[in-house]
């Protein structure tokens, strides 16, 4: 045994995981069992640095302010990451964009506007994929919402909705992402073009006793969703 | 869907051990481009390529056709067998064509299609059971309504459906995905060593999703569930598409960016139908563009139809001016980014004089 362990301690150490490498190795763990991967900069302001599995994530704010840019860069890692990953109600879905914001497209299904009723097509998909990306048309009905959360909780999918202001919801959420305000960078009078976003956002998690107030990049010039203290 | 012209060498259809084939197709396809541009082998024998500008530049379809049988003629002649072309819309029907060694007259082809058999299709129990039904014919199948195709034989069978309707040209197992890695390793001899994967394989996740989108798609019409393309083009309403789910993968499409084309970021929000929008200044003039390409008056109010508001403007970039296929008239379009003042961004087009909202960056 003394022979055994002094051998074990001549072997060369085992490398440790580089630190870029371990950020995306570690969600891909732990997706099986309770979360779903995010970009690294909404790691640092979602509660559980992670979309947890069965939970409802808001996101609102007035309309072309970029919610729907939020909502498309919180599934974007997990859809890289392999996780399907269905779009309703996203009438005119710029699929460039989406594909800038680093959305797998081949992990996707759009359903753009479902004659049958966007609830009954939420339940059926919620059978078959991880996450939700919901615009509902108009407010949605407390029935309809209690339904759908239950049903979400009972698949383990992520349930994220795309409203364009907190009333469209009628039910308590896990997190409350608010665009208070936001405006594109880079325009002039004539010269210049767009090139980033500055949006003020609010971050409320049930249970939580402070709500965050942040700003992101959405996008940065680099094309990424980052923090704003980072870099432009 | 494009007009394509397919050649076909059936004596190279079929490898012998000797790898000659592979070879005389590849040298094939050489002679073929130095005549017309953008040649596509699709499997070992067959080829096509788009067939409208070389026929307006040699004069004609049969011009092209006599001139690529001409070229051709040695290589035929040195593997026995012959040069059979044909023309028509969408690559189903432009590699029947071929097999006919027919030139099918413009606007034709849906008739051309409608008098093929099912078995045409290469799809044995589709065939036989259609046969059985009653419909002998892909202009039989094709007058089937989608929906009861699409729950009766499933994705596939929609697949087929829209082929025989003449609205795709792609079908699964027409194309030979290795026919273009084969013919690269003959240029370059060295060891291939990147393995194709294709995407999905068979996991478990994709046969949940799949089976969910079905479900839906039986349940509401197959136009339903979509899947987003991204090809490459100048503006986002060009690069992005959706097509129902289950349609058969066009093969090669390229996401970059075609020179003149508005860089990232792209609106998320891109109109199908764009809508109008009245774009003035301060004084109510609206905002016109010059022959040079600038704006003649500074934007300063903008009016969406269909919204009563009208909203100020905060800043702008541009104009940038496109003119795609200048040799046809009036493709000249000219692009503008507006900032409202609550900080909403918009991506504006005016084509033939007026105003379109093209996107939101939502």
């Amino acid at each position: 045994m003394f022979a055994f362990s002094s051998h074990a301690r001549q072997l060369p150490a085992r490398p440790s995981i580089p630190a870029d490498l371990r950020q995306r190795v570690r969600p891909l763990v732990s997706a099986s069992s309770r979360t779903l991967p995010v970009l690294p900069a909404l790691a640092d302001v979602l509660p559980g640095a992670s979309l947890r599995r069965g939970t409802t994530t808001l996101v609102s704010g007035p309309l072309g302010s970029g919610t729907t840019s939020l909502g498309i860069a919180l599934v974007a890692h997990a859809s890289q990451a392999g996780h399907w990953c269905a779009a309703i109600g996203f009438e005119d879905p710029g699929v460039a964009a989406m594909s800038e914001l680093g959305l797998d497209l081949r992990k996707v299904v759009f359903v753009p506007s479902p004659r049958g009723g966007w609830a009954e097509a939420v339940a059926e998909l919620l059978d078959g994929v991880e996450l939700i990306l919901l615009q509902p048309p108009q407010r949605v009905p407390h029935a309809a919402a209690r339904q759908l959360v239950a049903r979400a909780r009972e698949r383990r999918a992520a349930l994220i909705v795309v409203v364009p202001s907190r009333e469209q919801w009628p039910l308590p959420v896990e997190v409350h992402l608010e665009i208070l305000q936001s405006t594109w960078q880079g325009a002039g009078h004539g010269e210049g073009r767009f090139r980033s976003r500055r949006a003020d956002i609010r971050i409320e998690g049930r249970g939580a006793t402070t709500t965050l107030q942040t700003s992101l990049w959405l996008p940065s010039a680099r094309g990424d969703v980052v923090v704003t203290s980072e870099v432009c | 869907m494009e007009r394509l012209l397919a050649l076909w060498l059936p004596g190279l259809s079929l490898e012998s051990s000797t790898g000659a084939e592979l070879r005389d197709f590849a040298e094939a396809l050489r002679v073929v481009a130095t005549q017309c541009p953008f040649v596509t082998p699709v499997r070992l024998g067959l080829a096509v390529l788009p067939a409208r500008a070389p026929s307006r530049f040699f004069g004609g379809e049969e011009a092209v056709c006599a001139l690529l049988r001409d070229e051709l003629h040695d290589i035929a002649c040195r593997n026995n067998t012959e040069v059979r072309i044909g023309i028509a819309d969408g690559l189903f029907a432009a590699t029947r064509a071929a097999k006919e060694n027919v030139v099918v007259p413009y606007g034709a082809t849906p008739t051309f299609l409608a008098a093929l058999p099912l078995s045409s299709l290469r799809r044995p129990e589709l065939a036989a059971l259609c046969v059985r039904l009653g419909l002998p014919t892909l202009g039989h199948f094709g007058a089937l309504d989608p929906d009861r195709v699409l729950e009766r034989f499933g994705t596939e069978g929609l697949a087929c459906h829209r082929v025989a309707r003449g609205e795709s040209g792609e079908l699964e197992g027409l194309r030979d995905p290795s026919i273009q890695i084969r013919l690269r390793a003959l240029d370059e001899p060295q060891v291939l060593h990147s393995q194709p994967t294709f995407f999905g394989g068979t996991s478990l996740a994709q046969e949940r999703a799949t089976r969910a989108a079905i479900r839906l798609q039986q349940r509401f019409g197959a136009r339903t569930v979509q899947v987003a393309r991204l090809y490459a083009g100048h503006d986002p309403h060009e690069r992005g598409e959706l097509v129902p789910f289950g349609a058969p993968t066009v093969q090669d499409t390229a996401e970059q960016l075609w020179p003149g084309g508005l860089p990232a970021p792209s609106p998320t929000t891109v109109f199908c139908t764009p809508r109008s929008v009245r774009l003035t200044d301060k004084q109510g003039t609206p905002v016109g563009v010059s022959p040079r390409g600038l704006l003649s008056t500074r934007p300063e109010r903008c009016t969406i139809e269909g919204e009563p508001r009208t909203i100020s403007v905060r800043a702008w970039a541009g104009p940038w001016p496109l003119t795609t296929r200048w040799w046809e008239s009036r493709r000249h379009r000219v692009r503008l980014q507006v900032l409202t003042e609550t900080g909403v961004g918009m991506l504006l087009a005016m084509e033939r004089g007026g105003w379109f909202l093209l996107g939101r960056y939502d």
